[in-house]
């Protein structure tokens, strides 16, 4: 424009040596658009208050609110339960994973490191537990989901190492090595939780409290009928390209990758479905009974599979005596697996009434049924302690006033229990931990009742071996 | 040394303004790498599709490449969208802003053949708002806004103080 | 999507391979239906440990996403208020991702929420939470669920090294991986879903993913966007080439050729033939048959689409096809 070149060339010196002066109008329009940077600075500070509150709003679980200090967390084992744990820790608010720590390092150390990252944690890997305890300055609380003849170790390695624990169950393979547990928690005073999860289970937490506590609807418990029916499976694999060397797996006890894979299924490394599964329910006998077992029956063996890749037997029937508060009852647990049908429950049958439970909601949504004899439970259903019977089809009568057939009984009123858990499985016991850790529960696990349960089902593989029947004293169960 | 503009004084104002508005989103894309916590380029290169695609995805496997060019595209992106907004150094953050859309547009070019088989929004044929956006750029390039209104005004101006630079 | 009766399975075949060696069939009840792997191996032994471990997979899948489980993820999305966020895991945001996607790709013809409200959900994808702008929205993978199973069942058999297979669910979402040795593709039929033996056209496919959907005879569909009942077609299939190894989705989240290929049959009931001619126009790879409704239902009315500009005869230009 001819004014700026004017401008311009009055601004080029007739001497040299005099500098010129920048005109106004210059300064102006050469700053013309500095005010948009301002405007930008504003929006985005507006952007990101607007960011932060709504991540403050996310965040605000009462847990958050009430200043939830972050607890270090190492998972140990980062196999399939490994894996389930920590979907369900993915799920609780105030946690911070550290460390991961697997033998395994190119399959599931590697996939949980990544997936924890995606999760925006940031965890240290580690082949060698020994290390990670040593390194992990910033640790609160070991999770340890390694086979089970590696739970003693580890667990009082951690302990000793100023953590606290939450063990998976079964607590150990040998009673040795659960009691060296119980040991090192009393001598630490660290949190050790079993991995017992029922225990924390809000439904089975409302049958325990509310439904035999409060209201003792089954009146007095008899019998107790359980069992785990899982169906015909091969033996676990891994990925070619990912075995591990010999080397390794000999240094961690393990002979060959098969063994590594199917631990469960050798002595000295797993005891096998009874354990395996048994475990849970034979627990939840112990808690709602109010009583460990005092004497034990048991029949087993390898029905099915190879003797050369299975050690332990595939099919187990066990019978249980128990003293319970209000009187001897006798327990019955099964558990095969070559058959899958009618999965796993656990019933309680009282001379009032009966309780069908599972912690799959979806095949036992937690059945109760009042025995005709009993008395109404008019007074629990308003309270909401149980639904409301499902209408049941009156029985007809035979004849002309003839008494109905006396070897039939009336169906009894089916009732459920109205709660339900929304939450993955282990997701309240590991709450309940964490909670106890922030001072906030007190755990619904302990060693020492993990012992208890511990005792209870490792007797049964000695009871099949012994082929008679077994006692258990009071002090088999204390430490 | 490039002419100073002889256009109209509206187009330029426009220009300006196209100027301003492409630095803001630079910088606010800058920005939001800097501030989001470990951002990377990874994801984004891992699925380059096009003639570079592997040049693009063997970045993605060098931590350190990996890391340099993270750090030249947050930093880049603040400081072309800075200084467009500004109209400091106008010419030079043209370039680069048009080197980063063309790396961009590179890596996920919108030519069919190319484009992966699931269905999305929208429909582009060679042209996407990347190349528009360059095309803009050039445009700013080309017609020196820094100098019209912004701080390339003004240190021109200084610069131009000294007769034996003024002369070049 | 439909109101109440389940969702048909079947539409897809698989032609009776011949006797080979090294060929095995596994099968496993998950999801409402039956889920199969075949493959071509040396080691039967292994491969039937990586079928299994396939299944087990589903089997967690099945825990995550489906809505019949009190404690799954997509439960608790479906028990949110206004307000109120859950956290899911990786395998739901990635199948609301996708379902989010393909609602807005077909204008809501696939919604997974029934007209009940998708877009009130705000997926977080950086922070796994899926927020809830408004109440009652209810969601049922059933659409899509099956096909991200396959899609991660093939990837975990590809993790074995087991390539050369042929994954399904309810045949229904099929994903064929590597073909066994010395064939060009696995032999698959398009088959009525109302009557498997009644075959409307052969194919011979690798590395694609096959997905099928039908109606019963008489029976209606609801159309989530009216949300009335309306006759749609007799049957739509879909096809989409799997990605190479090196392809990841969309900010890291896996693009899942078989979830997406289940929910474009689902909306290709609905949409109109230009709508879907123009989808699979602007997506080269993207294939489509549509079995209109009125008709005596044989292999000459079948309507396909193959990234063309025009829908018509069977011989598509991909060259995947062999009477």
């Amino acid at each position: 424009m001819a004014d700026e070149d004017d401008k311009r060339n009055s601004r080029v010196p007739a001497v040299s040596g005099a500098p010129p002066k920048l005109g106004r109008r210059d300064l102006l329009m050469g700053l013309s658009t500095v005010p948009a940077l301002g405007l930008f600075g504003y929006a985005w500070n507006r952007q990101q208050q607007y960011r932060r509150g709504r991540e403050a709003a996310a965040a605000a679980t009462p847990a958050a609110a009430a200043g939830l200090q972050e607890i270090n967390v190492a998972l140990l084992g980062a196999g399939a339960q490994g894996q389930v744990l920590m979907e369900a820790m993915l799920r609780i608010p105030g946690l911070r994973f550290r460390a991961v720590c697997d033998i395994w390092t190119e399959y599931n150390l590697r996939r949980v490191v990544n997936t924890l990252k995606r999760f925006k944690q940031e965890p240290n890997g580690y082949a060698d537990y020994r290390e990670m305890l040593d390194k992990e300055k910033e640790l609160d609380a070991v999770i340890v989901a390694t086979p089970d003849f590696w739970h003693a170790r580890h667990a009082t390695d951690a302990l000793k190492a100023g953590k606290h624990v939450y063990c998976e169950k079964e607590m150990s393979n040998t009673l040795e090595g659960a009691r060296s547990m119980v040991l090192a928690q009393r001598e630490t005073g660290k949190l050790l939780q079993i991995g017992h999860q029922r225990r924390s289970n809000p439904r089975y937490i409302h049958c325990y409290q509310k439904l035999l506590g409060e209201a003792k609807l089954l009146g007095r418990i008899v019998t107790v009928n359980g069992q785990w029916n899982r169906a015909v499976a091969p033996d676990l694999g891994a990925p070619d390209r990912y075995a591990i060397p010999e080397a390794t797996l000999k240094q961690y006890g393990f002979k060959d990758m098969h063994q590594f894979r199917n631990w469960r299924w050798y002595k000295g490394l797993g005891g096998g479905p009874i354990v395996d599964l048994g475990s849970h329910q034979i627990d939840i006998y112990n808690w709602f009974l109010g009583a460990p077992p005092s004497g034990v029956m048991a029949s087993g063996g390898l029905l099915y599979y190879d003797p050369k890749t299975h050690e332990w037997h595939d099919t187990v029937m066990v019978m249980y005596d128990y003293d319970t508060p209000v009187g001897p009852a006798k327990a019955y647990y099964q558990t095969q697996t070559t058959n899958g049908s009618q999965g796993y429950y656990e019933s309680f049958m009282g001379d009032q009434g009966t309780l069908l439970i599972s912690e799959s909601e979806l095949n036992y949504a937690g059945q109760l049924y009042r025995d005709p004899n009993a008395p109404a439970w008019d007074e629990w259903i308003q309270k909401g302690y149980v639904s409301a019977p499902k209408e049941q089809e009156a029985k007809e009568q035979t004849g002309s006033g003839a008494i109905a057939d006396v070897r039939e009984s009336v169906a009894p009123d089916q009732h459920t229990v109205p709660v339900s858990l929304r939450d993955p499985y282990h997701q309240p016991h590991l709450q309940n931990f964490f909670d106890t850790i922030r001072g906030k529960a007190t755990l619904n696990c302990p060693a020492e009742i993990g012992y208890e349960s511990a005792v209870s089902v490792l007797k049964v593989n000695e009871a099949i071996e012994a082929k008679s029947r077994l006692s258990f004293k009071p002090e088999d169960f204390k430490v | 040394m490039m002419q100073a503009t002889t256009f109209e004084r509206a187009p330029m104002i426009a220009i300006t303004a196209l100027r301003v508005l492409v630095g803001w989103h630079f910088l606010y894309e800058g920005l939001a790498k800097l501030t989001a916590p470990s951002w990377t380029a990874a994801g984004y290169l891992k699925q380059a599709k096009g003639p570079l695609a592997e040049s693009f995805r063997w970045l993605a496997t060098r931590p350190d490449m990996l890391a340099t060019a993270d750090l030249m595209t947050m930093w880049g992106l603040t400081i072309v969208g800075a200084c467009l907004i500004l109209g400091l150094f106008t010419r030079l953050a043209s370039l680069a802003g048009i080197g980063f859309i063309l790396l961009f547009y590179l890596a996920a070019p919108p030519l069919i053949g190319y484009f992966y088989a699931i269905p999305s929004e929208g429909s582009y044929l060679i042209v996407n708002k990347n190349l528009v956006e360059a095309a803009a750029l050039v445009v700013i390039l080309l017609t020196g806004s820094g100098r019209f209104a912004g701080l390339d005004r003004i240190v021109h101006g200084l610069i131009s103080r000294r007769p034996r630079l003024a002369a070049a | 999507m439909r109101a109440d009766a389940p969702d048909l399975d079947g539409g897809i075949g698989i032609a009776e391979p011949r006797e080979r060696g090294d060929l095995w069939r596994f099968s496993h009840e998950a999801m409402h239906t039956v889920f199969e792997v075949y493959a071509s191996h040396p080691d039967e032994r292994y491969a039937a440990q990586a079928a299994q471990a396939a299944f087990a997979l589903v089997d967690r899948l099945e825990g995550d996403l489906s809505r019949f489980r009190s404690n799954s993820d997509i439960t608790r999305v479906n028990q949110l208020t206004a307000g109120e966020s859950a956290r899911v895991g990786e395998a739901a945001l990635e199948c609301l991702l996708i379902a989010r996607h393909l609602y807005d790709v077909t204008d809501g013809a696939f919604d997974v929420a029934i007209g009940t409200g998708l877009p009130s959900l705000e997926i977080d994808a950086d922070d796994f939470l899926i927020r809830a702008t408004a109440g009652g929205v209810r969601v049922d993978l059933g659409g899509i669920g099956k096909g991200y199973a396959v899609d991660l069942m093939a990837e975990l058999l590809e993790e074995w090294g087991v390539e050369r297979a042929f994954v399904h669910g309810g045949f229904s979402s099929a994903v064929a991986l590597e073909t066994p040795a010395a064939c060009d593709g696995w032999p698959l039929t398009l088959s009525d879903p109302r009557e498997p033996s009644r075959v409307f056209s052969r194919l011979s496919m690798r590395q694609t993913a096959l997905s099928a959907s039908g109606v019963r005879k008489g029976d209606h569909i609801l159309d989530p966007r009216t949300r009335t009942p309306v006759r749609g077609r007799l049957a739509a299939w879909v096809a989409l080439p799997r990605p190479g190894t090196a392809a990841s989705g969309h900010e890291g989240f896996r693009l899942a050729p078989a979830a997406v290929a289940d929910g474009l049959t689902t909306a290709f009931m609905l949409l109109g033939v230009d709508r879907i001619a123009a989808l699979c126009a602007r997506s080269p790879g993207l294939e489509a048959w549509i079995l209109p409704d009125g008709v005596s239902a044989c292999a000459a009315d079948l309507l396909h689409f193959n990234g063309r500009a025009t829908p018509g005869d069977d011989d598509g230009g991909r060259g995947r096809q062999a009477k």
